[in-house]
C-alpha cells in the first residue's frame, strides 16, 4: 500500500495500539512508532502490545523504533503520547518530518508547564502547518472490543479533517465527524477529563443522580465560557470532545474517575495529578483564571486536587453560589 | 536592527518590465480564461454565462450609482441582453475580451528615465521647490540627500540576499497615501530594488503622484469592481509578475489604517498570490527561485491624512468608508505642505525592514533558506507537496498558510515600530488626561472639558514609556536619531509638531502646562503606541 494510504501512529501506549488494532482489522496500513524497543519486537513477533494486550495486531500493522520509517512511509501521523512528553515527541519526530506531513493528536490535555493547547506545542516541535486534534468517546477498550464509537477531527485545515475521515474511519466501530474549532475540540476534550474527575467525585461523596445531572451541565457551560473566551466556538463544549467525552469516562473503566473516587473517600489527597484529568482541571483552572471566566466547578476539582479543599466544599460549588442566565 | 554589512544596489528588475509586458498579459489572459473554462465544464454557478452575468450586473449598477453618461453602461446592458443567446464559443470569446480590457486596466508601466529622475535629481529639485529657504540656506547638496529625511534601517542586508537570491514582496503597515512614495525612496536608499505595486485607482486621479506611479511600477486596482472575474485578474497578474521576478508590494491591512494603531488584523489581499506563484514555480521545477516576505514598518513624525482618518474611525459604526477620496491627500496644496513641513525635519519618517519570510510564514536563515519553529531547515517546497511528492492544488490550505503568514507578520509589526516624539508624547497625555479622566474610552474623553496637564507629569510618562521601550523591545524602539535626546527636548519637538502641522491643534504648549486642544488627534498618535498597555494604576485610570 502506498504512503497515501498509511497511518502512522506515534505512540504504542493504549489509545494509539487500539486505534492501530481497529485500522488493522479494517485492513488499513499502519505504522506504529514506539520508541521502545521491547515493545516493537513484541508486537512485531507476537502481534501483540504489552501495553494492551487484548487488542490483536493483525498483518498490516507494523511497529517500528525508527523515526525515519514512521515519516517516510506514512504522511498522515496520529500523535498519542502523554501531554507529558508531547513537546519532546514533537521535536524528536521533528527532525524526520517535512511540510508535507499532517499530524493529528489525540491529546485530551493541556500541556504542561504553561497550559498551552496541544497543538500549540506540537507546531512549535514540528515542521508542517497541518495540524489537528482528534477526540471523543472512544475508550481503547471499545475500540479493541469492537464497540462502535465516535470521534470527532478538527482542524483548520480542510485537507487534515478529509484525509483523516477517509484513513481512520473504520465503520461499524469507527466513526469520524469533522470540525473546523480545533481549539474548541482540544478545550473541551482536556477539561472532559477534568470534569470526568469531578464526576467521580460527586458520585463517591454519594450526590444522587440530581446533583450529578446539574454538575453535567454545568461542567458544559463551563466549557462552553472557557471555549468562547479563548476564540473558539462555544456549540463545540456539548459535541463529541466535550459531553461525549465526559460521558463515556464517567465509569469505573476511566483513571480520571476512579481518582475521583478515591479523593471522595479520602484514600488520597493532594497527590492526585497523576492523570491527564487530574492536570487538565488544575491547568484549567489556571487558564479561566487568566482570560478571567468564572468556573466554579473547574476550580474547585483543582482546589481539591491540589489539597486546597475537602471534597464535600468542593462539591457545595456544583450549585454555583451565584445563580447566572443558562 | 541595522547591519554594518555594505549593501550594494541590487538588481532592478523592472527595468526588464515594458519589454515583458505583452507576454505577461498574454499570460495572465491565458490562464485565467483557461481556468474558468475548465471550471463552466463543471457547470452550476461556474458557467460562463453566469460569470459573465456577474460582470455585467455589477458594472451596470457601478455607472448607474455613478450616474456617468458616457456610453459605457450601453455596453453592459448590450452585454447583459445578448448573454442568452450567446453559443459557448462566443461566451468564451466574450470572456477572453473581458480578460483582457481588465488586464490591460490593471497594468503597470515602468519608465526607466522616471526612475532615474525621481531617485537622481527628483528629491533634490522637490526638496528645492518645497523648501526654497532651506535649500539655499543648507545648500543643493544636503537636500538631495533624503537620508536624513526618509530613513531606512532594520533588516536591510537580509532584504538585499533575498532580493539577490529570488523574489522579494515587501509588506508594509499603512497609514497614509504618502507610503507608496516614502517606501519607494526608502528602498532606493536602502540599495533594495524598486518594487511594483498595486495601488488604488483612486490614488491616479491626483495629477502629481500619479505621473511618478504611472511610471514607475504601479498597477491599478479599482476597488470599486468587485466582481470575481476582476478579481481573478488582478491576482493572476500579481501572481505572474512574482513569477517572473518581480519584487513587489503589497499592503496586507488593506486600506489605510485608519485609527493609526499598528495593525493586527491583516486583509492579507493579494499575499496569498505569493503561495500560488511559488506552486507554480515548484510545478515548474524551480522550487529554488525562492519568495520573500519582508515585513516593514513606516512611521512618521506626522501623518498628513491624520485628521481625515482618525474622523473617519471614530465615525459612527458602519458609517466609516472605505474609499476616502477627499482627504489632504486630494489636495496638491496639502501635499507640498507635507513636503516642506514634515520631510524638512530630519528623520521624519522611518522604514523600519524585519526578516522576511517565506510563504508559509518560515523563519529563513542569512542565506534565505526556510527554517521551521524549531530552528530546522525545511523544504517550503514540501508544504505544497502531496503524499507522493506531487505538486497538489488545496485553495483552503494555501489560504489557511497565508493566514499563517499574516498572523506572523502582525505579530512581528509591534516590534519594528518606531516611535517619534509625537507618539511618546501623545501617549504620555494621554495616559496623564485617562489618569484624571478615570476612563480610556475615547468617546466619553471626547465629551469632556479636559484641565491642563502639568509638563513634569507629561515628562514623567515619557521616561516611564521610554524606559519600558529599553526594557521590552517587543513593543517596538524609539527613533534611533534621537536616543540620546533630552526628554524635555522630545517633549518640546513633540508638543510643537502636534500643535503646527495639522489645522487642528492637538495639543498646545501653555508655559508650565499643556492643554489637549483636540483630543482625536491626540488619540490617534497616541494610538501608535496602543500595543503597549498602561502601566499599572499611574496609567490604567
Amino acid at each position: 500500500m502506498s504512503r497515501a494510504e498509511t497511518v502512522g501512529i506515534v505512540g504504542a501506549g493504549r489509545f494509539g495500539t487500539a486505534l492501530g488494532s481497529v485500522l488493522a482489522r479494517a485492513n488499513r496500513r499502519v505504522i506504529l512508532w514506539s520508541r521502545d524497543p521491547e515493545i516493537v519486537d513484541a508486537i512485531q513477533t507476537q502481534r501483540r502490545c504489552p501495553r494492551l494486550p487484548d487488542a490483536p495486531l493483525p498483518e498490516p500493522l507494523v511497529a517500528t523504533a525508527d523515526p525515519r520509517v514512521l515519516a517516510s512511509e506514512a504522511r498522515f501521523l496520529v500523535m498519542a503520547v502523554s501531554s507529558t512528553n508531547v513537546r519532546e515527541r514533537s521535536r524528536e519526530l521533528g527532525n524526520y518530518l517535512d511540510g508535507s506531513h499532517i499530524v493529528v493528536h489525540a491529546i485530551g490535555a493541556l500541556a504542561t508547564p504553561n497550559n498551552e493547547r496541544v497543538s500549540e506545542v506540537v507546531a512549535l516541535g514540528l515542521p508542517t502547518l497541518k495540524i489537528g486534534a482528534l477526540a471523543g468517546p472512544a475508550l481503547p477498550a471499545d475500540l479493541v472490543a469492537g464497540e462502535y464509537a465516535s470521534m470527532v477531527i478538527a482542524s483548520a485545515f480542510d485537507e487534515v479533517v478529509a484525509e483523516g475521515r477517509r484513513l481512520l474511519n473504520a465503520p461499524p466501530v469507527l466513526r469520524l465527524y469533522s470540525s473546523k474549532d480545533l481549539a474548541g475540540v482540544e478545550l473541551a476534550s482536556a477539561l472532559a477529563g477534568a470534569y470526568t474527575v469531578a464526576l467521580g467525585l460527586c458520585d463517591g461523596l454519594g450526590m444522587g443522580v440530581g446533583p450529578r445531572a446539574v454538575l453535567i451541565t454545568r461542567a458544559v457551560a463551563e466549557m462552553a465560557r472557557l471555549s468562547v473566551a479563548a476564540g473558539a466556538e462555544a456549540r463545540t463544549a456539548a459535541g463529541l470532545a466535550g459531553l461525549g467525552n465526559m460521558l463515556v469516562r464517567a465509569t469505573e473503566r476511566s483513571v480520571d474517575y476512579q481518582l475521583g473516587r478515591r479523593l471522595a473517600d479520602g484514600v488520597i489527597t493532594a497527590d492526585g495529578q497523576r492523570t491527564e484529568g487530574a492536570r487538565a482541571a488544575i491547568a484549567g483552572a489556571e487558564l479561566a483564571k487568566k482570560l478571567r471566566v468564572r468556573m466554579p466547578v473547574l476550580t474547585g476539582v483543582a482546589a481539591v486536587l491540589a489539597g486546597r479543599a475537602e471534597p464535600r466544599e468542593a462539591a457545595a460549588l456544583i450549585g454555583d453560589t451565584v445563580a447566572v442566565e443558562e | 536592527m541595522a547591519s554594518d554589512r555594505p549593501v550594494r544596489e541590487a538588481e532592478n528588475r523592472l527595468e526588464h518590465f515594458n519589454a515583458d509586458r505583452e507576454r505577461l498579459l498574454a499570460e495572465v489572459e491565458r490562464r485565467v480564461v483557461a481556468r474558468r473554462v475548465t471550471e463552466a465544464k463543471q457547470g452550476g454557478s461556474a458557467a460562463l454565462e453566469d460569470v459573465l452575468n456577474d460582470v455585467a450586473f455589477s458594472e451596470i449598477k457601478r455607472l448607474e450609482a455613478s450616474r456617468q453618461k458616457n456610453g459605457a453602461l450601453d455596453r453592459w446592458k448590450d452585454l447583459s441582453r445578448r448573454l442568452m443567446q450567446m453559443s459557448e464559443a462566443e461566451k468564451e470569446q466574450e470572456l477572453r475580451d473581458l480578460v483582457r480590457y481588465y488586464g490591460r486596466d490593471v497594468v503597470g508601466n515602468f519608465d526607466a528615465r522616471v526612475y532615474k529622475f525621481a531617485t537622481g535629481i527628483g528629491p533634490s529639485l522637490l526638496n528645492t521647490l518645497f523648501s526654497p529657504t532651506t535649500a539655499f540656506r543648507q545648500g543643493f547638496g544636503v537636500l538631495g540627500n533624503l537620508d536624513q529625511r526618509i530613513h531606512p534601517d532594520g533588516e536591510v542586508a537580509l532584504a538585499h540576499t533575498c532580493a539577490e537570491r529570488g523574489t522579494v514582496i515587501i509588506t508594509p503597515t499603512h497609514s497614509s497615501n504618502m507610503d507608496s512614495p516614502a517606501i519607494g525612496f526608502a528602498l532606493m536608499r536602502a540599495g533594495l530594488p524598486p518594487t511594483t505595486y498595486g495601488a488604488g485607482k483612486n490614488l491616479f486621479t491626483n495629477p502629481f503622484i500619479s505621473f511618478f506611479m504611472r511610471n514607475l511600477g504601479a498597477y491599478r486596482v479599482d476597488r470599486r469592481l468587485r466582481f470575481e472575474l476582476y478579481k481573478d485578474v488582478l491576482k493572476e497578474y500579481s501572481t505572474v509578475l512574482l513569477e517572473h521576478g518581480y519584487h513587489s508590494l503589497f499592503f496586507p491591512g488593506g486600506t489605510r489604517c485608519r485609527s493609526n494603531i499598528v495593525e493586527k488584523h491583516l486583509k492579507l489581499g493579494l499575499l496569498g498570490t505569493s503561495v500560488t506563484a511559488y506552486k507554480n514555480l515548484v510545478r515548474e521545477g524551480a522550487p529554488n527561485k525562492r519568495l520573500y516576505i519582508v515585513p516593514a514598518t513606516i512611521n512618521y513624525r506626522l501623518v498628513l491624512e491624520a485628521e481625515t482618518l482618525i474622523d473617519d474611525y471614530l465615525a459612527e459604526t458602519g458609517k466609516s468608508r472605505y474609499i476616502i477620496t477627499d482627504d489632504e491627500f486630494s489636495r496638491v496644496g496639502r501635499i507640498v505642505e507635507f513636503f516642506r513641513k514634515i520631510l524638512a525635519h530630519e528623520g521624519s519618517v522611518v522604514v523600519r525592514f524585519g526578516r522576511p519570510f517565506d510563504p508559509f510564514g518560515n523563519d529563513i536563515t542569512d542565506d534565505g533558506e526556510s527554517i521551521d519553529r524549531a530552528g530546522r531547515h525545511v523544504d517550503p517546497a514540501s508544504f505544497i507537496r502531496g503524499a507522493n511528492g506531487e505538486v497538489s492544488d488545496d485553495d483552503q490550505r494555501d489560504a489557511e498558510y497565508t493566514r499563517a503568514l499574516g498572523r506572523r507578520l502582525a505579530a512581528v509589526y509591534p516590534k519594528l515600530t518606531v516611535f517619534h516624539s509625537t507618539h511618546l508624547v501623545a501617549r504620555a497625555v494621554y495616559d496623564e488626561v485617562c489618569k484624571r479622566a478615570g476612563t480610556r474610552d475615547i468617546y466619553r474623553l471626547m465629551r469632556l472639558t479636559l484641565p491642563p496637564i502639568q509638563k513634569a507629569d507629561a515628562l514623567a510618562g515619557i521616561d516611564r514609556l521610554r524606559a519600558r521601550l529599553v526594557e521590552t523591545p517587543a513593543y517596538g524602539a524609539e527613533h534611533p536619531q534621537f536616543l540620546d535626546q533630552a526628554t524635555t527636548d522630545k517633549l518640546a519637538d513633540g508638543v510643537r509638531a502636534l500643535s503646527t502641522f495639522h489645522t487642528r491643534i492637538a495639543v498646545e504648549d501653555r508655559g508650565e502646562t499643556l492643554q489637549v486642544s483636540d483630543m482625536k488627534l491626540l488619540y490617534y498618535y497616541q494610538n501608535r503606541t496602543a500595543h503597549i498597555p498602561p502601566a499599572g494604576p499611574a496609567e490604567a485610570a
